[in-house]
Protein backbone atom coordinates (compact mmCIF):
# COMPACT_ATOMS: atom_id res chain seq x y z
CA UNK A 1 0.00 0.00 0.00
CA UNK A 2 1.69 2.96 -1.39
CA UNK A 3 0.05 6.17 -2.09
CA UNK A 4 -0.12 7.22 -5.54
CA UNK A 5 1.23 10.62 -6.92
CA UNK A 6 -1.99 12.42 -7.11
CA UNK A 7 -0.69 16.18 -8.94
CA UNK A 8 -3.50 18.12 -6.85
CA UNK A 9 -4.04 15.79 -4.05
CA UNK A 10 -0.09 15.34 -3.45
CA UNK A 11 0.93 15.12 0.88
CA UNK A 12 2.33 18.26 -0.29
CA UNK A 13 -1.16 19.92 0.09
CA UNK A 14 -0.28 19.67 4.04
CA UNK A 15 1.96 22.26 5.74
CA UNK A 16 5.03 21.11 7.19
CA UNK A 17 3.27 21.28 11.14
CA UNK A 18 0.39 19.31 9.93
CA UNK A 19 3.01 16.96 7.88
CA UNK A 20 4.82 16.49 11.25
CA UNK A 21 1.74 15.80 13.22
CA UNK A 22 0.61 13.02 10.88
CA UNK A 23 3.54 11.43 10.99
CA UNK A 24 3.33 11.73 15.29
CA UNK A 25 -0.23 10.18 15.35
CA UNK A 26 0.58 6.83 16.97
CA UNK A 27 -0.06 3.74 14.91
CA UNK A 28 -1.25 1.19 17.94
CA UNK A 29 -3.53 0.54 20.24
CA UNK A 30 -3.98 -1.30 23.54
CA UNK A 31 -5.58 -4.70 23.25
CA UNK A 32 -7.23 -5.83 26.61
CA UNK A 33 -6.61 -9.30 27.66
CA UNK A 34 -10.57 -9.84 27.71
CA UNK A 35 -10.91 -9.07 24.37
CA UNK A 36 -8.38 -11.95 23.12
CA UNK A 37 -10.17 -14.30 25.78
CA UNK A 38 -14.10 -13.46 24.17
CA UNK A 39 -12.25 -14.25 20.68
CA UNK A 40 -11.17 -17.27 21.39
CA UNK A 41 -13.98 -18.54 22.72
CA UNK A 42 -15.67 -17.77 20.18
CA UNK A 43 -13.31 -19.50 17.74
CA UNK A 44 -13.61 -22.20 20.15
CA UNK A 45 -17.04 -22.38 19.18
CA UNK A 46 -16.66 -22.60 15.89
CA UNK A 47 -14.15 -25.38 16.42
CA UNK A 48 -11.23 -23.68 15.31
CA UNK A 49 -9.05 -24.67 18.02
CA UNK A 50 -8.36 -28.76 18.80
CA UNK A 51 -8.46 -29.62 22.54
CA UNK A 52 -4.69 -29.19 23.86
CA UNK A 53 -3.00 -32.78 24.28
CA UNK A 54 -2.40 -33.47 28.05
CA UNK A 55 1.07 -34.61 29.09
CA UNK A 56 -0.22 -37.80 30.30
CA UNK A 57 -2.22 -38.44 27.14
CA UNK A 58 1.03 -40.53 25.61
CA UNK A 59 1.80 -42.57 28.00
CA UNK A 60 -1.87 -43.12 29.20
CA UNK A 61 -2.64 -44.38 25.44
CA UNK A 62 0.59 -46.50 25.39
CA UNK A 63 -0.42 -48.14 28.31
CA UNK A 64 -4.23 -48.64 27.45
CA UNK A 65 -2.91 -50.04 24.27
CA UNK A 66 -0.14 -52.98 25.81
CA UNK A 67 -3.22 -53.48 27.63
CA UNK A 68 -4.94 -54.08 25.63
CA UNK A 69 -2.73 -56.23 23.37
CA UNK A 70 -2.02 -58.41 26.63
CA UNK A 71 -5.76 -59.17 27.02
CA UNK A 72 -5.90 -60.24 23.30
CA UNK A 73 -2.99 -62.79 23.63
CA UNK A 74 -4.07 -63.60 26.86
CA UNK A 75 -7.60 -64.34 25.87
CA UNK A 76 -6.70 -66.00 22.27
CA UNK A 77 -4.66 -68.22 24.39
CA UNK A 78 -7.46 -69.59 26.67
CA UNK A 79 -9.79 -69.82 23.76
CA UNK A 80 -7.52 -72.13 21.80
CA UNK A 81 -6.54 -74.16 25.38
CA UNK A 82 -9.81 -74.47 26.02
CA UNK A 83 -12.11 -77.48 24.92
CA UNK A 84 -8.58 -78.96 23.86
CA UNK A 85 -8.15 -82.67 24.24
CA UNK A 86 -4.94 -82.10 27.34
CA UNK A 87 -7.80 -79.64 29.26
CA UNK A 88 -10.40 -81.98 28.86
CA UNK A 89 -8.30 -84.75 29.94
CA UNK A 90 -7.13 -82.63 32.72
CA UNK A 91 -10.29 -81.65 34.07
CA UNK A 92 -12.16 -83.96 36.63
CA UNK A 93 -16.05 -82.55 36.62
CA UNK A 94 -16.27 -84.21 33.00
CA UNK A 95 -19.42 -85.85 32.79
CA UNK A 96 -19.73 -89.59 31.42
CA UNK A 97 -21.00 -88.44 27.90
CA UNK A 98 -18.04 -85.55 28.06
CA UNK A 99 -15.85 -88.83 28.73
CA UNK A 100 -17.30 -90.40 26.07
CA UNK A 101 -17.18 -87.88 23.83
CA UNK A 102 -13.45 -87.33 25.07
CA UNK A 103 -12.13 -90.84 24.06
CA UNK A 104 -14.28 -90.57 20.52
CA UNK A 105 -11.86 -87.27 20.48
CA UNK A 106 -8.96 -88.81 21.35
CA UNK A 107 -9.14 -91.56 19.16
CA UNK A 108 -10.23 -89.18 15.97
CA UNK A 109 -6.79 -87.60 17.04
CA UNK A 110 -4.94 -90.82 16.80
CA UNK A 111 -5.98 -92.34 13.24
CA UNK A 112 -5.75 -88.24 12.27
CA UNK A 113 -2.48 -88.52 13.42
CA UNK A 114 -1.51 -91.77 11.72
CA UNK A 115 -3.35 -90.28 8.22
CA UNK A 116 -1.03 -87.06 8.37
CA UNK A 117 2.18 -89.19 8.66
CA UNK A 118 1.38 -91.37 6.02
CA UNK A 119 0.55 -87.96 3.85
CA UNK A 120 3.89 -87.05 4.70
CA UNK A 121 6.08 -89.38 4.00
CA UNK A 122 6.70 -91.28 0.96
CA UNK A 123 7.74 -94.55 2.57
CA UNK A 124 6.90 -96.46 5.54
CA UNK A 125 9.43 -95.87 8.58
CA UNK A 126 9.59 -99.23 10.99
CA UNK A 127 9.89 -96.56 13.97
CA UNK A 128 6.04 -94.93 12.90
CA UNK A 129 4.93 -98.48 12.70
CA UNK A 130 5.86 -99.61 16.18
CA UNK A 131 5.15 -96.15 17.10
CA UNK A 132 1.56 -96.78 15.59
CA UNK A 133 1.36 -100.39 17.09
CA UNK A 134 2.23 -99.82 20.26
CA UNK A 135 -0.16 -97.20 20.72
CA UNK A 136 -2.93 -99.06 19.71
CA UNK A 137 -1.72 -102.26 21.86
CA UNK A 138 -1.22 -99.46 24.98
CA UNK A 139 -5.10 -98.49 24.25
CA UNK A 140 -6.09 -101.52 23.95
CA UNK A 141 -4.57 -103.24 27.33
CA UNK A 142 -6.03 -99.93 28.82
CA UNK A 143 -9.74 -100.79 27.42
CA UNK A 144 -9.28 -104.47 28.71
CA UNK A 145 -8.43 -103.30 32.33
CA UNK A 146 -11.02 -101.18 32.21
CA UNK A 147 -13.32 -103.96 31.57
CA UNK A 148 -14.74 -101.21 29.12
CA UNK A 149 -15.91 -103.64 26.28
CA UNK A 150 -16.86 -107.07 27.77
CA UNK A 151 -14.05 -108.59 26.00
CA UNK A 152 -13.57 -106.81 23.05
CA UNK A 153 -10.83 -105.48 24.29
CA UNK A 154 -9.16 -108.65 24.88
CA UNK A 155 -9.57 -110.18 21.32
CA UNK A 156 -8.44 -106.31 19.89
CA UNK A 157 -5.15 -106.70 22.20
CA UNK A 158 -4.34 -110.02 21.03
CA UNK A 159 -5.04 -108.44 17.34
CA UNK A 160 -2.92 -106.08 17.58
CA UNK A 161 -0.47 -107.59 19.77
CA UNK A 162 2.74 -107.54 17.42
CA UNK A 163 4.46 -110.95 16.54
CA UNK A 164 6.90 -112.38 18.82
CA UNK A 165 10.36 -111.80 17.22
CA UNK A 166 13.31 -114.73 17.74
CA UNK A 167 16.22 -114.06 20.26
CA UNK A 168 18.59 -114.08 17.92
CA UNK A 169 17.04 -111.20 15.22
CA UNK A 170 18.79 -108.46 15.35
CA UNK A 171 18.48 -106.14 17.87
CA UNK A 172 15.45 -103.19 17.34
CA UNK A 173 16.38 -99.59 18.18
CA UNK A 174 14.55 -99.02 21.59
CA UNK A 175 11.81 -95.97 21.05
CA UNK A 176 10.48 -94.37 23.81
CA UNK A 177 6.82 -92.65 23.17
CA UNK A 178 5.08 -92.71 26.65
CA UNK B 1 2.70 -18.89 6.84
CA UNK B 2 3.80 -21.03 9.15
CA UNK B 3 1.80 -19.56 11.81
CA UNK B 4 -1.28 -19.52 10.04
CA UNK B 5 -0.34 -23.05 8.98
CA UNK B 6 -0.16 -23.81 12.55
CA UNK B 7 -3.69 -21.80 13.89
CA UNK B 8 -5.37 -23.65 10.66
CA UNK B 9 -4.33 -26.85 12.12
CA UNK B 10 -5.83 -25.96 15.24
CA UNK B 11 -2.94 -24.47 17.40
CA UNK B 12 -4.15 -21.85 19.49
CA UNK B 13 -0.94 -20.54 20.61
CA UNK B 14 -0.30 -19.44 16.94
CA UNK B 15 -3.34 -17.76 16.96
CA UNK B 16 -2.32 -16.38 20.30
CA UNK B 17 0.78 -15.06 18.31
CA UNK B 18 -0.95 -13.61 15.38
CA UNK B 19 -3.55 -11.44 17.25
CA UNK B 20 -0.55 -10.46 19.39
CA UNK B 21 1.63 -9.20 16.24
CA UNK B 22 -1.45 -7.80 14.39
CA UNK B 23 -3.86 -6.79 16.66
CA UNK B 24 -2.64 -3.13 18.15
CA UNK B 25 -2.50 -1.49 14.67
CA UNK B 26 -5.44 -2.94 13.43
CA UNK B 27 -7.19 -1.44 16.47
CA UNK B 28 -6.23 1.82 16.09
CA UNK B 29 -6.79 1.54 12.65
CA UNK B 30 -10.30 0.77 13.25
CA UNK B 31 -10.54 3.46 16.04
CA UNK B 32 -9.45 6.05 13.26
CA UNK B 33 -12.21 4.73 11.30
CA UNK B 34 -14.74 4.95 13.66
CA UNK B 35 -14.35 8.22 14.60
CA UNK B 36 -17.17 9.50 17.24
CA UNK B 37 -17.95 5.16 17.70
CA UNK B 38 -15.66 4.56 19.69
CA UNK B 39 -18.03 2.12 21.64
CA UNK B 40 -18.16 0.34 18.85
CA UNK B 41 -14.45 -0.61 17.93
CA UNK B 42 -13.81 -3.57 20.24
CA UNK B 43 -16.85 -5.45 18.48
CA UNK B 44 -15.39 -4.34 14.88
CA UNK B 45 -12.01 -5.66 15.63
CA UNK B 46 -13.60 -9.13 17.00
CA UNK B 47 -15.74 -9.11 13.65
CA UNK B 48 -12.82 -8.35 11.64
CA UNK B 49 -11.35 -11.23 13.36
CA UNK B 50 -13.53 -13.51 12.92
CA UNK B 51 -14.04 -13.19 8.94
CA UNK B 52 -10.10 -12.84 9.00
CA UNK B 53 -10.12 -16.46 10.12
CA UNK B 54 -13.38 -17.91 8.38
CA UNK B 55 -11.80 -16.77 4.90
CA UNK B 56 -8.00 -17.69 6.15
CA UNK B 57 -8.11 -20.74 4.00
CA UNK B 58 -8.26 -18.46 1.17
CA UNK B 59 -5.57 -16.22 2.07
CA UNK B 60 -2.67 -17.36 -0.54
CA UNK B 61 -0.18 -14.89 0.96
CA UNK B 62 0.27 -13.14 -2.08
CA UNK B 63 -0.13 -10.00 -0.02
CA UNK B 64 0.91 -9.45 3.61
CA UNK B 65 -1.55 -10.39 6.47
CA UNK B 66 -1.54 -7.47 8.04
CA UNK B 67 -2.78 -5.83 4.99
CA UNK B 68 -5.14 -8.67 3.92
CA UNK B 69 -6.92 -8.09 7.92
CA UNK B 70 -6.39 -4.06 7.18
CA UNK B 71 -8.71 -4.58 4.20
CA UNK B 72 -10.97 -6.77 6.68
CA UNK B 73 -11.57 -3.95 9.16
CA UNK B 74 -12.15 -1.14 6.37
CA UNK B 75 -15.08 -3.18 4.94
CA UNK B 76 -16.28 -3.78 8.32
CA UNK B 77 -15.78 -0.44 9.88
CA UNK B 78 -17.25 0.83 6.56
CA UNK B 79 -20.57 -1.93 6.73
CA UNK B 80 -20.98 -0.64 10.26
CA UNK B 81 -20.84 3.24 9.54
CA UNK B 82 -23.35 2.47 6.64
CA UNK B 83 -25.45 0.67 8.75
CA UNK B 84 -25.73 2.98 11.54
CA UNK B 85 -26.15 6.01 9.33
CA UNK B 86 -28.99 4.18 7.79
CA UNK B 87 -30.76 3.00 11.04
CA UNK B 88 -30.13 6.78 13.09
CA UNK B 89 -31.30 8.61 9.28
CA UNK B 90 -28.02 10.51 10.03
CA UNK B 91 -25.84 11.64 7.24
CA UNK B 92 -22.38 9.93 7.24
CA UNK B 93 -21.58 13.71 5.20
CA UNK B 94 -22.41 15.37 8.47
CA UNK B 95 -19.98 17.50 9.88
CA UNK B 96 -19.44 18.20 13.51
CA UNK B 97 -17.31 20.71 15.07
CA UNK B 98 -14.06 19.47 17.16
CA UNK B 99 -13.83 19.81 20.55
CA UNK B 100 -11.45 23.11 21.08
CA UNK B 101 -8.03 22.52 22.75
CA UNK B 102 -5.56 25.18 23.59
CA UNK B 103 -1.65 25.93 22.37
CA UNK B 104 -0.22 24.40 19.15
CA UNK B 105 -1.92 21.58 17.51
CA UNK B 106 -0.76 18.23 18.73
CA UNK B 107 -1.24 14.45 17.77
CA UNK B 108 -4.83 14.86 20.09
CA UNK B 109 -6.03 17.75 18.17
CA UNK B 110 -5.17 16.01 14.66
CA UNK B 111 -7.27 12.53 16.60
CA UNK B 112 -10.13 14.62 17.32
CA UNK B 113 -10.26 16.80 13.90
CA UNK B 114 -10.38 13.41 11.95
CA UNK B 115 -13.10 12.11 14.55
CA UNK B 116 -15.10 15.45 13.62
CA UNK B 117 -14.70 14.72 9.68
CA UNK B 118 -17.84 12.73 8.26
CA UNK B 119 -17.49 9.41 7.63
CA UNK B 120 -16.14 8.75 4.04
CA UNK B 121 -14.14 11.94 3.83
CA UNK B 122 -12.52 10.41 7.43
CA UNK B 123 -12.37 6.98 5.84
CA UNK B 124 -10.43 8.41 2.67
CA UNK B 125 -8.56 10.61 4.39
CA UNK B 126 -7.39 7.72 7.52
CA UNK B 127 -6.87 5.20 4.73
CA UNK B 128 -4.69 7.62 2.32
CA UNK B 129 -2.70 9.73 4.29
CA UNK B 130 -2.52 7.53 7.41
CA UNK B 131 -2.56 4.41 6.19
CA UNK B 132 -0.62 4.39 2.90
CA UNK B 133 -3.65 2.99 0.79
CA UNK B 134 -3.56 4.10 -2.82
CA UNK B 135 -6.80 5.31 -4.36
CA UNK B 136 -7.21 2.46 -6.53
CA UNK B 137 -7.28 0.37 -2.78
CA UNK B 138 -9.82 2.73 -1.71
CA UNK B 139 -11.72 2.77 -4.10
CA UNK B 140 -11.98 -1.34 -4.15
CA UNK B 141 -12.35 -1.26 -0.02
CA UNK B 142 -15.39 1.21 -0.45
CA UNK B 143 -16.85 0.01 -3.31
CA UNK B 144 -16.10 3.39 -5.02
CA UNK B 145 -14.63 5.28 -8.40
CA UNK B 146 -11.18 6.38 -8.34
CA UNK B 147 -11.98 9.64 -8.84
CA UNK B 148 -14.21 9.72 -6.18
CA UNK B 149 -11.72 8.47 -3.96
CA UNK B 150 -9.53 11.38 -5.07
CA UNK B 151 -12.53 14.19 -4.87
CA UNK B 152 -13.25 13.04 -1.84
CA UNK B 153 -9.66 13.42 0.16
CA UNK B 154 -8.90 17.06 -1.36
CA UNK B 155 -12.07 18.16 0.40
CA UNK B 156 -11.41 15.72 3.87
CA UNK B 157 -8.04 17.89 3.46
CA UNK B 158 -9.49 20.84 3.34
CA UNK B 159 -12.31 20.34 6.06
CA UNK B 160 -9.74 18.38 8.15
CA UNK B 161 -7.30 21.79 8.10
CA UNK B 162 -10.57 23.81 8.95
CA UNK B 163 -11.47 21.31 12.16
CA UNK B 164 -7.70 21.45 13.18
CA UNK B 165 -7.63 25.26 12.73
CA UNK B 166 -10.82 26.04 14.28
CA UNK B 167 -10.23 23.66 16.98
CA UNK B 168 -6.93 25.53 18.28
CA UNK B 169 -8.49 28.95 17.32
CA UNK B 170 -11.57 28.12 19.89
CA UNK B 171 -9.37 27.18 22.57
CA UNK B 172 -7.32 30.84 22.26
CA UNK B 173 -10.30 32.98 21.93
Amino acid sequence: MHNDNDDDLAPAAYDDDELRLLALLPREAAVAPDEFERLRRRLSQDGFFRPPMQRWRVPALAAAALLLLATGFAAGRFLARRDSLEDLLARRNLSAGDRILLLQRAGSAYVRAAQSYADATATIDSSAVEVASKVLVGAAHAVARSSLDAGLAARLTDAVQPPVVPRAAAPRKPITWF
Amino acid sequence: MTLIRRFLDGDERAFRVLYDRHTPRLKMTIRRLLGRRQHDVDDVVQETWLAGCRGLHGFRGDAKFSSWLTSIGVRASYALLSRAAEREGESIDEIVAPTPTEGPATTIDLERALASLPDVPRIVVVLHDVEGFTHDEIAEQLGIAQGTSKATLSRARRALRNALTAGVSNAQR
